[in-house]
């Protein structure tokens, strides 16, 4: 059998087993969800797959998948609510809890959406309007569970923790976040996910930012070598508003993470800041994409790399400027670090820019540690292990410090900080 | 390498002895047949054109991995110092003040500072200093070159200006406590009061068992750190070696005078 028949009865046994969960026929959920009456599994002949190997999530038995969740380690004083706090974590039936397993207590300016208001990818259409959603997302969409639909309202910045641990093998998440963010409201959204068996998650976030609202968004993922992320998010942004991303990833077998982000009048800010620590034989793949659909938005990204042992890091940043984006001012930026001869960074801009009166600038480095910047170090008596060590961490500080302390607080990321780490917890 | 130090230093040992030394890079000979004896309790200068070799001797003695020896020798307390990697070198006690010191974004000149400092306590079988000790430490030392603390918050070396690196250059002496201390032109780029406080700063940390070797252009950084010996460097060698007086007389005359004159080293 090739790979490509053995992927696709892969997916019609998986396709099966969640729709018996979910009570509805395999094909109906699927194309209702997805808009696609075929579903069109990824081949290297397709460009935005062509370095991104599925293989790490089609190890899994889609027979024994299950649901099953363990409890995240909360760094000290993150897990307790506050009036401006909530901390949720995902329990093995897809429901969001607080840590201590009751039902959340909301602060003033988040509330609950009420389900019949929801309807998954009802943001997502939006923001990518006559393409196909990405593989996760479509994923995430045939496997039942309830989504976390929030409204956020009020100028007070309202801080929401979402972890998820998954420690049993054959876990299969796809938690779906619904946001929408009233005119001028702020939420400081953080993440952390982790696995440290084969096992996969498929985030699905829906955001929908109203006039001057801002999010920040702080998302830590790792996993193990057998661990696959599949990660896509929508974020749909009026004038004026402020998305700030910034994430960092590393361990997974395969992490493909898709950020997708409409300006839908232009004049919005857009920060995407991303690290991907690729070492052993882990493949992390980030195609981001950004629209401009009016005039005088900005976006300022940076993601870097660093790939080490027989680690493979894969950047596509799409920016998007058709005619009526005038004034658009984006930076893209993507740093690299190669560490191994067997390691290997693909990185490519992708501008699709056809306004005359804009400011795009994109840029992309690959580098290895300095020869120079070693030698210093070691003329100060420290080894070189910890000086090529140190350098790897000085590499990183730029999309670290941009972390939140509730994000900094997460062991795991202590563990990074002290890079190399091992992959398993 | 022992995790402690030989036994104690004493006035006039010899600490550094450079026999016959030849060392190239990428293809050029850059040292060829460098001779040079350092005792404890002498400063020594360095002086001689643009190119004559006097960095490239300093990372030879430090073990930058750019430059090969091809023949010639170096004992540090009579042991083979070549046989050492970089970083054994400068817990040994050699120190390197760079004539260009390297920026190093992301890395914590605090951080940077303390993992150094450690490395040196260590192998002296000190106790390491933690987070909060080294930190008094540190501000303490900072005195000596009256550096502002805000320093220890930036990225080593990221953004600071030529003087400002060279006083970072002399912190990190004063916290590495070496035997040996090879200073780079450490004068240059210094204002005039930097001059005084950096050089007041070396002879604060220059003790009767420890030694200095001064590479400097300049007769201005001599005038305040006297000299117990002066040498000419050309084309890889060293061509004179004098006193104060030698110093004196080049800052007058220009190399000129003693290029071509085979004057052999006393
Ligand atoms: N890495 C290198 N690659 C090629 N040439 C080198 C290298 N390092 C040194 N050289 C050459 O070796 C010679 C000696 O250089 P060095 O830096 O030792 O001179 P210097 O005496 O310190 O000069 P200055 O007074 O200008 O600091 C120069 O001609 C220089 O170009
Ligand atoms: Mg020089």
């Amino acid at each position: 059998m090739s790979n490509a028949t053995q992927s696709q009865s892969w997916l019609d046994t998986l396709l099966q087993v969640l729709a018996q969960r979910s009570g509805q026929p395999a094909g109906q959920r699927a194309a209702q969800w997805a808009g696609a009456r075929d579903w069109c599994w990824p081949t290297p002949r397709n460009e935005a797959w062509r370095f991104t190997d599925l293989r790490c999530l089609t190890q899994l038995d889609p027979a024994r998948l299950h649901t099953r969740t363990a409890a995240p380690p909360w760094p000290h004083g993150l897990s307790q609510g506050s009036s401006r706090h909530v901390a949720l974590q995902l329990d093995g039936h897809g429901h969001w809890r607080a840590p201590q397993g009751e039902t959340p207590f909301w602060p003033h300016g988040l509330m609950p959406l009420p389900t019949e208001e929801t309807t998954p990818g009802q943001v997502a259409r939006t923001v990518i309007s006559s393409e196909t959603l990405p593989l996760g997302a479509q994923l995430n969409g045939v496997t039942p569970g309830p989504p976390l639909a929030l409204q956020v309202s009020g100028a007070d910045p309202v801080h929401l923790a979402l972890a998820i641990q998954m420690e049993q093998a054959q876990a299969w998440l796809a938690p779906r976040v619904l946001l929408v963010l009233q005119p001028g409201a702020r939420l400081c959204l953080s993440w952390h996910v982790a696995a440290t068996a084969q096992a996969a998650v498929l985030p699905m976030v829906e955001a929908r930012l109203g006039t001057g609202a801002q999010l920040e968004e702080a998302a830590i993922a790792w996993g193990c070598p057998g661990a696959t992320f599949l990660g896509s998010s929508f974020v749909h942004q009026s004038p004026r508003s402020v998305y700030r991303r910034t994430n960092v990833t590393w361990g997974w077998g395969l992490s493909r993470d898709e950020p997708f982000i409409r300006q839908a009048q232009g004049q919005a800010e857009t920060h995407l800041h991303g690290l991907a620590v690729a070492r052993g034989r882990s493949l992390l793949d980030t195609h981001s994409t950004v629209f401009f659909d009016g005039p005088a938005g900005q976006l300022r990204q940076c993601h870097q790399a660093l790939a080490d042992g027989r680690g493979h890091s894969v950047f596509n940043g799409r920016v998007v400027v058709p005619r009526v984006a005038q004034q658009t001012d984006a930076s893209q930026l993507s740093r690299n670090l190669l560490l191994s001869t067997r390691a290997r960074i693909d990185t490519k801009p992708q501008l699709e820019i056809v306004a005359d009166d804009v400011q795009c600038t994109h840029g992309a480095t690959v580098s290895c540690l300095q020869d120079d910047e070693l030698f210093y170090l070691q003329s100060r008596g420290i080894g070189r292990e910890q000086a090529s060590r140190l350098l790897q961490r000085g590499f990183c500080e730029d999309v670290l410090q941009r972390l939140p302390w509730a994000a900094l607080a997460w062991s795991s990321l202590q563990r990074l900080l002290e890079i190399p780490v091992p992959d398993q917890p | 390498m022992p995790a402690c130090e030989p036994s104690p230093v004493q006035t006039g040992d010899v600490l550094l002895s450079i026999e016959n030394l030849h060392a190239h890079v990428e293809g050029n000979e850059i040292l060829r047949g460098v001779s040079l004896r350092i005792r404890a309790g002498e400063i020594h200068a360095l002086m001689g054109r643009n190119g004559s070799g006097k960095s490239t001797l300093s990372k030879v003695i430090a073990g930058h991995p750019a430059y090969t020896v091809t023949a010639g020798a170096i004992h540090y307390r009579g042991q083979d110092l070549l046989a050492l990697s970089p970083e054994d070198r400068a817990r040994a006690g050699v120190f390197l003040g760079f004539q260009y010191p390297v920026e190093i974004p992301g890395v914590s000149n605090l951080e940077f500072l303390r993992v150094s400092c450690n490395a040196r306590r260590q192998h002296r079988g000190q106790e390491e200093l933690d987070t909060f000790a080294f930190e008094d430490h540190v501000r303490d030392t900072m005195a000596i070159v009256q550096m502002n603390p805000a320093f220890l918050e930036r990225s080593v070396n990221e953004g600071f200006s030529g003087g400002e690196k060279k006083r970072n250059e002399i912190l990190q002496m004063a916290l590495l406590e070496p035997l040996v201390a090879i200073l780079d032109e450490t004068d240059s780029g210094l204002d005039i009061d930097a001059l005084r406080i950096v050089a007041n700063g070396v002879k604060t940390l220059t003790l009767p068992t420890t030694a200095t070797l001064l590479i400097t252009h300049y007769q201005r950084l001599l005038d305040a750190i006297t000299p117990d010996f002066v040498h000419v460097m050309a084309e890889g060698r060293i061509l004179r070696t004098g006193d104060k007086d030698l110093a004196m007389a080049l800052e007058q005359r220009g190399y000129d005078w003693i290029d071509g004159a085979d004057t052999p080293q006393p």
